[in-house]
């Protein structure tokens, strides 16, 4: 056995033990428990309770991951110009003038985008 | 004009596309497209205008190569970009039927602009991919690829099978992107080293060849995926099947082309280090014969033309990886590999486009793309049939036609560095494709359609060929014999 391997090892005999216990325990309740009788109702997901009936999860309007996709590429926008404006004085000051024009087109890039979304009708709420 | 000017330049003509829809109000956005080609067609030319590197030793070169195969992958996806544009032109009614749907008061070709700027972002990913140079800009490249596609397949909002090829593409590109992350991971542990020409040294003197191979496998089973080789092949035929045939067409050249150049790129380092190269070969080889086999004994059976073709791409990876595992013992022949690998992905290009180009049309006007749709084309339309009998001479090695010349430089590669079985198995591959290819051209010149009334198909809409699609497609059929007569041409621009 290889020197770099040897140290996932572990890892492996950990998956192993992990998918070895899902199956013995499977095979053990199989081989070791009654046979339960069995019909309809007992084969439904809930034996009491309300019918299963209708969809599973609420359904809610697609304007809700839109917006929420639009805050997020602004957001991260930020994340990026916050350390750029922090070290902007002294960076500058070296002489790295494309310092400036690279935050410059990278802010523009999103303009664009912003206008796009905003002539898209993105950010109306209401049905138009 | 340092050559990373044009990867901008795309990109911001894609910005154009989308910022002129959004704001311009215009009218026909078939012009949107025309404004695309334009901008592409100049790019080309000013492929020929870039300056070397003045400081070649710097950062930024270590991310970015600018040879001459870097240069021809730009090529390529250019091209196939602008062909694409031009077909999304022909394609629009098929948009407006299962595309995004429309509201009332909006445009009536709404929609449209996304898939043209789509494209161009593509554009630019593809180029970068012909340049990457370093694992960062590989992977980071090949993300805005597959990112882009995943939308693009998925465009036909309204119809099953695009869907389905969506989420199966998704899915699949996902997974295949982690097996390649794990073993980009593993490959930098082995090594040390980011950038490629970090990697080939550090494999040169290594003595523990296990963790680069267990990267290897890795990185061999994720780039598979994204160039269509076994033994991750199998979600081609569904997806070609399912996504628009413009991004069929996208899919099959432009992410198989620079599929292949970062593959090409990242394999280098392991078929150059003594110890590993044997190994190495090894595989390829099995996968080449896996591919080859799959590719062509599956395409036998297709009555879907977009699925033969989908096979068919399998069938000529097999081909190209056939070319790459020759790559070791160069010394005797004519072209080395990777010049073997870029003409017979420059044939691939123009046949395949010339074949897209010809399906998208017929299949928008007889609602349709399986093989009934062809059959007596000759009679409806005598010059759709004859670039399509071209188209698939050329697929199927034809003498005097590109393709053949690009199967014959893989068969010398193969034959120089004696991989007989994989030489045999790709011989008995390519009379295969001699079967299914022909079997389209039979049903076009000498059976005759019948329509769901159990009449013969008409002539109905097969004339209305837009401007710039005729032109492409005589410029492609004409490139198929031209090059064929004068391979040289193609392979000057690779020295």
């Amino acid at each position: 056995m290889n020197e770099s391997l040897d140290n996932y090892l572990p890892v492996l005999l950990q998956i192993l033990i992990a998918a070895g216990f899902a199956v013995a325990t499977l095979i053990a309740s199989a081989l070791l428990g009654k046979r339960a009788r069995r019909n309809e109702m007992k084969d439904s997901a809930y034996e009491c309770g309300m019918l299963p009936i209708g969809e599973g999860q609420s359904r809610f309007s697609v304007k809700f991951y839109l917006v929420a996709m639009l805050f997020v590429l602004f957001d991260i926008e930020v994340v990026f110009l916050v350390p750029w404006a922090v070290v902007f004085k002294e960076a500058v000051a070296s002489g790295a003038t494309q310092f400036f024009y690279g935050m410059l087109g990278f802010v523009g890039v999103l303009f664009l985008a912003y206008l796009y979304a905003l002539n898209k009708g993105a950010l109306n709420w209401k049905e138009s | 004009m340092p050559a990373y000017y044009l990867e901008i330049i795309v990109v911001l003509l894609g910005l154009a596309v989308l910022t002129f829809d959004a704001v311009g109000r215009v009218e026909d956005k078939r012009s949107l497209a025309g404004l695309g080609v334009l901008g592409l067609i100049v790019v080309f030319f000013l492929l020929f205008k870039t300056s070397k590197p003045a400081d070649p030793g710097s950062v930024f070169w270590k991310f970015y190569a600018t040879d001459a195969l870097a240069f021809f992958f730009k090529g390529i996806a250019i091209l196939t970009t602008i062909v694409v544009l031009l077909m999304a032109n022909d394609f629009i009614p098929v948009l407006q039927r299962f595309g995004p749907p429309v509201e009332a008061k909006a445009h009536p070709q709404s929609g449209f602009a996304e898939f043209v700027a789509l494209p161009l972002f593509l554009c630019a990913g593809l180029m970068w991919m012909a340049s990457a140079n370093h694992l960062v800009s590989i992977f980071v490249s090949l993300e805005l690829v597959t990112v882009t596609f995943y939308v693009l397949v998925a465009y036909l909002r309204r119809h099953e099978l695009s869907l389905e090829a969506g989420v199966k593409y998704l899915i699949l590109g996902a997974l295949s992107t982690g097996l390649l992350v794990y073993g980009l991971a593993w490959l930098y542990g082995a090594t040390g080293a980011l950038d490629l020409s970090g990697i080939e040294g550090a494999l040169a003197t290594t003595e523990n060849p296990l963790p680069a191979l267990f990267a290897l496998a890795f990185i061999l089973a994720a780039m598979a995926f994204k160039v269509g080789a076994l033994p991750t092949a199998f979600w081609i035929p569904d997806v070609y099947q399912g996504a628009p045939t413009p991004v069929t067409a996208l899919l099959a050249v432009g992410s198989k082309s620079a599929g292949f150049i970062v593959l090409m790129r990242l394999m280098t380092p392991f078929l150059k280090s003594e110890l590993l190269s044997g190994k190495v070969v090894a595989v390829l080889a099995i996968m080449a014969v896996a591919t080859l086999l799959y590719g062509n004994f599956a395409a036998l059976l297709q009555s879907n033309v977009k699925r033969l073709l989908g096979y068919s791409s399998i069938s000529h990876a097999g081909f190209l990886v056939l070319a790459l595992a020759s790559a070791p013992s160069h010394g005797g022949a004519l072209e080395t590999p990777a010049t073997t690998v870029a003409f017979y992905l420059a044939s691939y290009a123009i046949t395949a486009l010339l074949a897209f180009l010809v399906l998208s049309i017929v299949s928008a006007a007889r609602h349709g793309d399986d093989l009934n749709s062809f059959r007596g084309l000759a009679k409806a339309s005598p010059f759709l049939a004859l670039l399509m009998l071209l188209s698939m001479a050329s697929m199927a090695g034809v003498p005097l036609t590109i393709g053949f010349w690009g199967k014959f430089f893989v068969f010398q590669q193969a034959v120089f560095s004696r991989l007989w079985l994989p030489l045999g198995v790709a011989v008995i591959g390519a009379a295969a494709g001699f079967y299914y290819y022909f079997r389209l051209i039979f049903s076009m010149y000498l059976e005759t359609a019948t329509g769901a009334d159990g009449n013969p198909l008409g002539k109905d809409t097969l004339t209305k060929i837009g401007a710039g699609s005729r032109i492409a497609m005589i410029l492609l059929a004409l490139a198929i014999i031209g090059f064929g007569f004068f391979p040289g041409s193609i392979l000057a621009l690779l020295r």
